[in-house]
């Protein structure tokens, strides 16, 4: 799968054969520091005047680069494929081999900076549990009532929250059956079939 | 075992053969359990309960009812109950017939009467979900399998509540069913206590 950079992206990323191979590097570094951390206009500036280059040009090639990263990243195109796609960018085979290697060094930690911005769902932490036995209330003296009292902490977009649950034990023992049965499911062959034949 | 000065008036005048005959005595002793048990609008509807004045049929309803629960309540036996109701004048005979009718209804109020009161968020049921992701708008070729777990919840106050729910990868599934294994094996030692 071929990656179509549109003229503003080859324009922003133009600007790297004339910065030269140093420039590669530190902007590639800034690029991967956006995209950690979010802009940084002091950094580019630094940039800027250490290697002798216009702020808007180290912007551009900035911003250029984080595309080009990101969506061959996001999409996981081959080597092959990069190396096609950036061909049309008429660089010199040392530039296209520095990129290549910026986006192959790069592409497991980008991935997963792209994957905390899909949608989720609170995930699971963690439960603590607790065996209670209920001797009395107030509408009943001289109870024995057992009962297993839950802690269920959930993350949900950096919050952690904790939840807590009771359960009686006859739906203690039907809560673990339930879940066994959907743990054995990944091995039956239908899944195993459906993630041999997806990869 | 103890009621109200309340309580006793109306013991005292469900003992009086002249004002509650046997029928409307048996009938209110009925009446009075299925209002706790069953359905608290009927229950006073019974044909032999007419002829008695409405005021004092609440009184003694009311009277009942009280007995009831407080020998539900403290898990009174017989011999408690019945010196309970000796000390309003009830001839053996009736005493007899309210312990028959306690007896009966014994169980059902026990559950009754533990099923009040607070308590955390109860489980009820759980379903589950497998999905393999396959991609999403930010990042393609994700191939991971998840689980999406709803456990349903009941409040004791309200009857229902949101469920919870939440993802989960097949090794945290696997920590979360551990967890509850551990609290299964340790139920089970204790009860063997």
């Amino acid at each position: 799968m071929l990656l179509v950079l549109s003229a503003e992206h080859r324009a922003h990323l133009g600007c790297l054969p004339r910065a030269g191979g140093a420039a590669v590097g530190e902007l590639g570094r800034l690029a991967l520091e956006q995209l950690r951390r979010g802009a940084a206009p002091r950094a580019c500036e630094a940039a800027a005047r250490k290697l002798d280059i216009g702020v808007d040009t180290i912007q551009h090639g900035v911003e250029g680069l984080t595309y080009l990263l990101t969506e061959s990243s996001k999409l996981m195109i081959s080597e092959i494929d990069f190396q096609d796609s950036i061909h049309v960018l008429g660089f010199s085979d040392e530039l296209n081999k520095s990129l290549l290697q910026l986006y192959l060094d790069n592409r497991k930690e980008i991935r997963s900076i792209l994957g905390e911005l899909a949608p989720r769902l609170p995930s699971y932490h963690n439960l603590e549990w607790r065996l209670d036995v209920q001797l009395a209330s107030r509408s009943l003296r001289q109870q024995i009532k057992p009962a297993v009292t839950m802690k269920l902490y959930l993350n949900q977009n950096e919050d952690q929250t904790a939840q807590v649950l009771q359960t009686d034990p006859a739906t203690l023992l039907h809560l673990i059956q339930q879940l066994e049965q959907a743990l054995g499911e990944m091995k039956t062959n239908h899944c195993r079939r459906i993630v041999r034949n997806m990869k | 075992m103890e009621l109200s000065p309340y309580a006793q008036g109306g013991w005292r005048v469900l003992g009086d053969p002249r004002r509650f005959p046997r029928r409307p005595f048996a009938a209110l002793l009925r009446a009075a359990f299925r209002s706790l048990l069953e359905d608290p609008q009927a229950a006073l509807d019974d044909p032999d309960l007419k002829d008695i004045d409405p005021t004092v049929l609440k009184h003694c309803h009311a009277a009942a009812a009280t007995c009831i629960l407080e020998a539900g309540k403290q898990k009174a036996d017989i011999s408690a109950i019945s010196t309970c109701l000796e000390d309003c004048k009830l001839d053996k005979e009736r005493i007899e017939q309210f312990c028959t009718e306690y007896q009966k209804n014994k169980d059902a109020l026990e559950i009754l009467l533990g099923s009040i009161g607070r308590s955390p968020l109860h489980i009820t049921d759980v379903s589950w979900r497998l999905e393999y992701q396959i991609k999403n708008n930010q990042l393609h070729k994700t191939y991971q399998p998840s689980y999406l777990v709803t456990l349903n919840v009941e409040n004791s106050d309200s009857g229902s509540h949101p469920d919870v729910s939440f993802s989960c990868t097949m090794e945290q599934l696997q920590d979360l069913v551990g967890k509850l294994k551990d609290a299964a094996k340790s139920l089970e030692r204790a009860t063997q206590m």
